[in-house]
């Protein structure tokens, strides 16, 4: 009977391990971050921030600027979002192992980015009973208040890691390189590391996502993050792509593979650089072969646009699929000049000290650097533009300042981070000269304010708590927005 | 002490065969007794007794159940052969049931059908498959596309498996053989149908097949026949015969069976301005279009396609009615069989071999399919009472499919959606400009970047015949090795191996290309209208290989003249291994030089899709038991315990039993007067329980090599240099237990008139429980899918069986015969919480099983109907309004099958035709999608502007549903828009001329000058013609894009079926 035992014990799986070292889930659960942010939340969030719309000679995207989705468009985000992403940050978590903790503290602050990526787009997620396999079968929803203080938390915990000395994750960190340093503010006696930069930035994002909603919790924590010493992002948080097969700018890997340009340049954002007089317009967008100068139309006015030939958006921002620099552009996760925007808004709500015209300009220079312009250009732009240091001298109130730097970050993310510009309009407003998709289905006066939950949760999750509407605020969204005539 | 016995009464030993004169094979359980004494014995399974008798001059009797006795004097030779000639009024046929048991008929507590090679080779399919279609009750054949080399599916009672085959276990010779189907393109949405495994067999080289439906009848082959079983048994030579040579020549024609039907009235273009205030409508013709939306046709010649050297063509604004039928050519296939058997005094011998080459119904030589094999059965006893056999089968498949769905290799999807007015067949050659890719202008130059063709959205079909490829390489060796020892007369040893082992190679070549439009006037093709690929080269190879050994041991022992029973205990050891690899170039690189099929020609790191080893054992243990009082009562009892390797180690073993039992109550009326008229009647009974295992690898939760994929493009690992894994996609589950069927079946079996008419009749109900289930779990759980125990799927179902000849004599002889199938298939339950699980699906269309409703029903979006069931439309734009949620729209399941025939014979002629049907089904269809929007199919044509929608309603102010007689639609709009996915749910019913044959057998007499032993030639077709509901405007409903898989039902632009005939001869020297 042992022989026969022996005989049929041969049930183990050869073809895939049934444990996996830390190191080896790092980079999936950062590449995942990177197609959300870079190719499916990217689509959504420059189209509904309206720096492109559908093009007239293509379809693959009508249905975003008609508003009009079905669960099922969501799907593969989400399941990108809690498949690749979460489980493997918390697998790394869970992992007995000893001297990982640098991994850890990356996994922690990557589970919190990942987590705010998820409830910003659907408001009330899984969270405290997700990821547990067949523990809970129908992970229950959480509110999203309760969600945001577990990304407190989970940064709070993977700081604590980050500073205890141990392995280096080095180039599996496809982010940083590993234990990487910020020299500008580091002394022999005090390392920071670029991920403990990235910790503060996130959670300085975090609690300002919060200013409206609940402005004490906001303010407190604010408050205690600069009490802390904290610093901030310098240089840009990104993953960078390069032009191998599968190893591309996701979202032009993604226009490879679909064989046509899908979008094209809105006149909302492209007018609005225009009005500016800013250079960048020409290095956002990107006139084709037979253009003789850059020109847009109006968001969602496809129809009605057949026969314009209308500029694409350009080669740096991964967006071009007949452009192959396309494929090197980076996915940025947080952005520099984001870092300075957010420090000029916590200064312009008082929760800090500091020049918030200052910071505000270092975020606009960081967003002309990073373009190919030079701090020079980014000065004579501010200078002369009607939203650079005009509306900055003339912001009395802090509504106002706030109004004036979210303007300004939401032409440094052109392109770059769409999804974080229609998450600032949703929480903001701004900028005040968003429109409504000419191909609304949605009815008058409403807007995308948030991604519905995907079939497969709807199908699948006893506890599947129900759609809500497009237009629905998220619970940190601002109740009033009013789009531009 | 037994040699002195034996030397003291000076016996001799009398040995030999019994065979059955009908099909020459050899007879068990032969009673064989020396005239007047009391000396007796059986013959074994393989035929043979040996008896011992005292002096010449004794007379041998030989009776068995279901044969003339026979009565043999001895002579001088100690070899005794003789051939039993049946019994026509007892109906005691012999027929092959689980691991090669010969049983008689009457025997048998279980409904088991014999079709023997005669009828299955009548309709000239190379597909044995195929070949059963309508000739049995209770089977479900799905043929797809009928060619050489196509998928055809057999399930048997129903599927039962929600998530596992369903398809029934094909056994040959005893050993079960692999009939994987694995369909060849990235999904349904650009299948490539490679076939199943199951055809790889050769119909001529088989004399008969069983069909094995219930469980109860498949016992003893356990887990895997729980679907039911298809034994298969192979020709053999009989001894002391002459070699027979026989040749076999089948060339078949073939062409496409059902077609679309299209609209005559509209070309190419589409409308731009809709009538409006008293003025008609206006259109553009659009030279590049794919779609027929264009102006209704006038006859005159215009202008079309591009420009080029200053030209573009012209040619009349006219319908051109036959444009996609011409575009198939006749196909063309010969199987060619040349056969060689006989046997010497102690060994038979079959050698079979066999070519079937075939080029298919697309233009040119692209759709090729040829197979090879050479089949050697050969037995031979030893004089130590032991006999052994082998059995050696090698085939081989050379072949080129082409690609359906709607992938850039797909062919008929672009031949759909060629405009009205467009003669597809004359733009075949590819060397005119304005048909082909890369050209030379008026002047010589070339222009290899500029393509001619008239279409931007399209390519031409005959280019994508020539320059895709789906190449298959297939080679197979199965056989099986025996050894039988027969100690004693009574007892029966028999060892057997078989194996069953294949490489099945694919690879698939697509073109790298990059072409603009040569167009010169640049009106209708601004010059950015590029077709480009950055070509691939994929190769999957497939390799499976199974070892089988039956130790069976068995004992017959006759209690007294009136009971008589049998035992049989037997251990069964199988090993499946099989190996994946699937290889391609770089997906979004694809190849560097253009041409050049080789994975070293990688545009950037080679793409690993698979790489994939499994390994299963599997051991058992049985027994079969076997009673029979007074040749009237039997009584069969199994029973079987298996460990599997699949299962967690500590709940492995699982055990079935099962229990039959027959009752021939005409024994008792024998010399009644009811005797007349009922001439035979037997009442069968049996219940059966079947376990079931798993995959390997089900137990634990693995990771993968990480890919993030986005919905089209995908971040590959490594990336750079960094290598990263990911979590599995599904739990494992270290608890799993065994699956379980339960299956009851009560039937009989009547002759009347001296069993003129006969009668089979079964009811049956199974039910599928603790079924091993792959189920979707919420991915915020981290996870997709959770491997459980759970499920009930109910199969009840009843069949019937009508045979009766109208007309016996020595000149004619009229036989009718026909069986109706109902199954009803239902999902009892899932998990706790679950209702519903997908078993697959494509554009918006799912196949589900859901609680309370039979397996595979669609589910999708559809139409909003009132409560009569009218479509609901739009008020303003006479559109219908699509349903807020998907509905559940049809099943693909027909409600019953039912199939009529005859056989008729005048002289040496004679005369086959067989019938069938299937009511009821559903088949989705995206031939159905594709030709309303592109404006071809006959539901697009009439009034385009203002046409009211068949069968609608209107809301009125109160808000009820008034039938719409004003409200029109504009069918440009509403077809080429998006329709819910369940508008394109076709009734899937027909009936098919599934075969007819015609042949003339030349007597003795006239080949009497000749070398031939007999001759006989014939024609035959077969699914010669189909008759649909007109609300099938579409296509032949049993294609499917799936091939033999669960998902059926799916037309995802599946290839057309074909329509076979042909001449046959046979000779035999």
């Amino acid at each position: 009977m042992t022989g026969c035992k022996k005989f049929l014990d041969i049930n183990q799986n050869p073809n895939n391990p049934d444990s996996a070292d830390p190191s080896l889930l790092l980079p999936t659960v950062q590449a995942s971050a990177g197609q959300i942010v870079g190719n499916a939340f990217q689509v959504y969030g420059n189209m509904w921030a309206q720096y492109w719309t559908q093009s007239p000679s293509s379809s693959q995207y009508k249905t975003i600027d008609q508003y009009n989705l079905t669960n099922t468009s969501f799907d593969r985000p989400w399941l990108t979002l809690y498949r690749n992403g979460l489980i493997n940050a918390d697998l790394i978590i869970k992992n007995p192992g000893s001297g990982l903790e640098f991994t850890k503290g990356i996994a922690y602050i990557m589970k919190a980015y990942t987590y705010q990526l998820t409830t910003d787009a659907f408001g009330d997620v899984p969270l405290s009973q997700a990821l547990q396999g067949n523990g809970f079968g129908s992970p229950k929803y959480d509110k999203q208040e309760l969600v945001y203080d577990s990304i407190f938390n989970y940064i709070d915990r993977g700081k604590v890691l980050l500073a205890i000395n141990s392995v280096d994750p080095g180039a599996q960190d496809l982010v940083f390189g590993g234990r990487k340093t910020d020299p500008a503010v580091s002394t022999p006696t005090n390392i920071i590391f670029y991920w403990t930069e990235f910790a503060n930035t996130l959670k300085l994002r975090a609690y300002l996502r919060l200013a409206g909603v609940n402005p004490a919790k906001a303010e407190a924590g604010v408050k205690a993050l600069y009490a802390s010493g904290a610093k901030f992002l310098t240089i840009d948080a990104a993953i960078k792509y390069s032009t191998v097969g599968g190893n591309q700018n996701p979202m032009y890997n993604e226009m490879v593979a679909l064989g046509v340009q899908n979008v094209v340049a809105s006149s909302t954002a492209f007018n609005a650089f225009k009005n500016n007089n800013d250079p960048r317009l020409g290095k956002f967008y990107e006139m084709l072969p037979n253009q003789s100068a850059l020109n847009s139309i109006k968001q969602g006015s496809y129809a009605s646009e057949s026969s314009t030939i209308v500029s694409y958006p350009s080669g740096l921002v991964g967006a071009n699929w007949t452009n192959a620099s396309s494929a090197t552009a980076p996915v940025k996760l947080i952005s520099a000049a984001e870092s300075y925007f957010l420090q000029a808004e916590a200064v312009a709500r008082g929760w800090a000290s500091g020049d918030f015209i200052a910071l505000a300009k270092s975020g606009v220079t960081a967003s002309f650097v990073a373009t190919g312009l030079s701090a020079g250009d980014a000065t004579t732009y501010f200078t002369n533009a009607q939203d650079g240091q005009v509306a900055f001298d003339a912001a009395s109130t802090v509504e106002l300042k706030v109004k004036a730097i979210i303007t300004q970050k939401y032409y440094a993310m052109c392109g770059f981070q769409g999804f974080e510009s229609w998450n600032e309009y949703r929480r903001t407003g701004y900028p005040n000269f968003l429109i409504r998709s000419v191909a609304s289905t949605i009815g008058a006066g409403r807007l995308p304010l948030r991604m519905l939950y995907p079939n497969s949760e709807a199908t699948s999750n006893l506890n599947f708590p129900g759609n809500v509407p497009i237009y629905t605020p998220v619970w940190w969204g601002k109740t009033t927005i009013t789009p531009a005539p | 002490m037994l040699f002195a016995v034996s030397a003291m009464a000076q016996q001799r030993t009398i040995t030999g065969t019994v065979t059955g004169k009908e099909d020459g094979l050899p007879l068990p359980g032969v009673s064989v007794k020396v005239k007047g004494t009391k000396t007796g014995t059986m013959t074994g399974s393989d035929g043979k007794f040996s008896i011992s008798v005292s002096e010449s001059g004794a007379v041998i009797e030989f009776s068995s159940i279901g044969y003339l006795s026979h009565s043999r004097t001895v002579a001088a030779g100690n070899v005794i052969n003789v051939s039993l000639e049946s019994d026509a009024k007892s109906l005691g046929e012999v027929i092959v049931t689980a691991n090669a048991i010969k049983r008689e008929k009457r025997t048998l507590g279980y409904s088991a059908p014999t079709i023997k090679n005669e009828e299955l080779v009548q309709g000239g399919s190379p597909s044995v498959i195929s070949s059963l279609a309508g000739k049995v009750a209770g089977i479900n054949v799905t043929s797809s596309s009928s060619t050489p080399g196509s998928s055809s599916r057999v399930v048997l009672r129903g599927g039962s498996s929600i998530s596992g085959s369903n398809q029934a276990l094909i056994v040959v010779d005893g050993v079960p053989i692999d009939n994987s189907s694995v369909i060849g393109g990235a999904s349904v949405l650009s299948s490539v149908d490679f076939g199943n495994r199951g055809n790889d067999l050769a119909p001529d080289d088989i004399a008969s097949v069983t069909v094995l439906k219930g469980p109860a009848a498949a016992a003893l082959y356990g887990s895997r026949a729980s679907n039911g079983a298809l034994v298969i048994t192979t020709k053999t030579g009989s001894k002391s015969d002459k070699m027979s040579i026989t040749f076999t020549t089948s060339n078949t024609f073939s062409n496409v069976l059902k077609l679309p039907d299209y609209q005559n009235e509209y070309g190419q273009g589409y409308y731009d301005k809709k009538p409006a205030n008293g003025k008609p409508e206006t259109y553009t013709i659009d030279y590049r279009e794919n779609g027929s939306w264009g102006a209704p046709f006038t006859g005159e010649i215009l202008p079309w396609g591009q420009m080029i050297d200053g030209v573009r063509q012209t040619k009349p604004y006219s319908a051109v009615k036959n444009n996609v039928k011409d575009f198939f050519t006749t196909g063309f296939a010969s199987d060619n069989n040349l056969s060689f058997s006989g046997g010497g005094d102690k060994t038979t011998y079959f050698l079979g071999l066999n070519s079937l080459n075939s080029n298919g119904v697309f233009p040119g030589n692209y759709d090729q399919f040829n197979k090879y094999g050479v089949r050697f059965n050969g037995t031979t006893e030893f004089s130590n009472k032991f006999t052994a056999g082998v059995s050696f089968n090698y085939t081989r498949i050379d072949a080129n499919e082409v690609g359906g769905g709607q992938g850039a290799a797909s062919v008929y999807n672009n031949v759909l959606q060629t405009p009205r007015d467009i003669d597809l067949p004359s733009l075949s050659d590819l060397n005119n400009k304005y048909n082909g890719y890369g050209f030379t202008d008026a002047k010589g130059i070339k222009h290899p970047n500029l393509y001619g063709y008239y279409g931007t959205y399209t390519q031409n079909p005959y280019w994508i015949l020539q320059n895709y490829k789906n190449l298959n390489d297939v080679s197979r060796v199965t056989g099986n090795f025996n050894i039988g020892y027969n100690p004693y007369s009574w007892l029966n040893v028999k060892e057997r191996i078989g194996i069953d082992t294949y490489s099945d190679r694919r690879r698939t070549l697509a073109p790298k290309f990059s072409f603009i439009d040569g167009d010169e006037s640049k009106d209708q093709y601004p010059g950015n209208n590029a077709r480009t690929n950055a070509g691939g080269y994929q190769i999957d190879q497939f390799n499976v290989t199974e070892l089988v050994h039956d130790l069976m041991i068995s004992a017959t022992h006759k209690f007294n003249d009136d009971f008589e029973g049998s035992l049989m205990i037997g251990n069964n050891i199988r090993q499946r291994q099989t190996n994946s690899l699937s290889t391609a170039t770089n997906s979004s690189g694809g190849l560097v030089v253009p041409g050049w099929y080789n994975l070293n020609n990688s545009n950037g790191p080679i793409n690993i899709i698979t790489d994939q080893i499994t390994k299963r054992r599997l051991i058992g243990l049985y027994a079969d038991l076997n009673l029979s009082y007074k040749n009237f009562l039997f009584l069969e009892a199994t029973a079987r315990n298996d460990w599997s390797s699949t299962l967690p180690i500590n709940n492995n073993s699982f055990f079935y039993p099962s229990v039959s039992g027959s009752f021939v109550f005409t024994e008792l009326l024998k010399n009644s007067s009811i005797n007349n008229i009922l001439s035979y009647g037997k009442l069968r009974s049996s219940w059966a329980q079947v376990g079931n295992d798993t995959d390997p690898y089900q137990l634990l939760t693995t990771f993968s090599k990480a890919t993030v994929n986005g919905s089209f493009g995908s971040t590959v690992f490594p990336f750079g240099n960094v290598a990263a894994l990911t979590a599995g996609t599904t739990l494992g589950n270290i608890n799993l237990k065994p699956e379980k069927t339960a299956a009851f079946e009560i039937g009989t079996e009547l002759g009347f008139l001296d069993n003129r008419i006969s009668v089979d009749f079964s009811y049956y109900k199974s039910n599928s429980k603790d079924q091993i289930l792959s189920i979707p779990i919420p991915n915020s759980t981290g996870y997709g899918f959770s491997v459980v125990n759970a499920g009930e799927v109910q199969n009840k179902g009843v069949e019937l069986s009508l045979r009766g000849t109208i007309i016996k004599s020595s000149d004619i002889t009229w036989e009718m015969f026909g069986s109706y199938t109902k199954n009803n298939n239902k999902v009892l339950s899932l998990m706790p919480g679950v209702n519903q699980i997908s078993i697959g699906g494509f554009s918006g269309m799912t196949a589900v099983a859901a609680v309370g409703r039979p397996y595979g029903e669609f589910y999708a979006v559809t139409n909003m109907t009132d409560n009569q069931g009218r479509v609901i439309v739009d008020n303003e734009t006479g559109m219908p309004i699509p349903t807020t949620t998907a509905q559940y729209v049809g099943n693909y399941n027909p409600k019953y099958q039912a199939s009529l025939g005859t056989n008729f014979r005048y002289k040496h002629v004679s005369l086959n035709v067989l019938f069938d049907t299937k009511q009821g089904g559903m088949f989705f269809s995206r031939t159905k999608d594709i030709t309303a929007f592109a404006g071809v199919s006959a539901e697009t044509g009439g009034n385009r502007f203002g046409a009211i929608y068949p069968n609608s309603v209107i809301q009125d102010a109160g808000g009820n549903y008034i039938p719409n007689t004003t409200v029109g639609f504009i069918k440009q709009d509403y077809y080429t828009g998006s329709r819910p996915a369940g508008t394109n749910i076709v009734d899937g019913s027909f009936v098919k001329l599934r075969s007819a044959s015609l042949s003339y057998t030349f007597t003795k007499e006239q080949l009497k000058r000749t070398p031939f032993g007999s001759f006989a030639v014939g024609v035959y077709g077969n699914n010669l013609f189909i008759w649909t509901p007109k609300s099938n405007q579409w296509a032949d409903p049993e294609i499917n894009s799936a091939g033999a898989g669960n998902l059926q039902g799916f037309d995802f632009t599946a290839q057309p079926s074909v329509r076979n005939y042909g001449i046959n001869l046979k000779v035999s020297f």
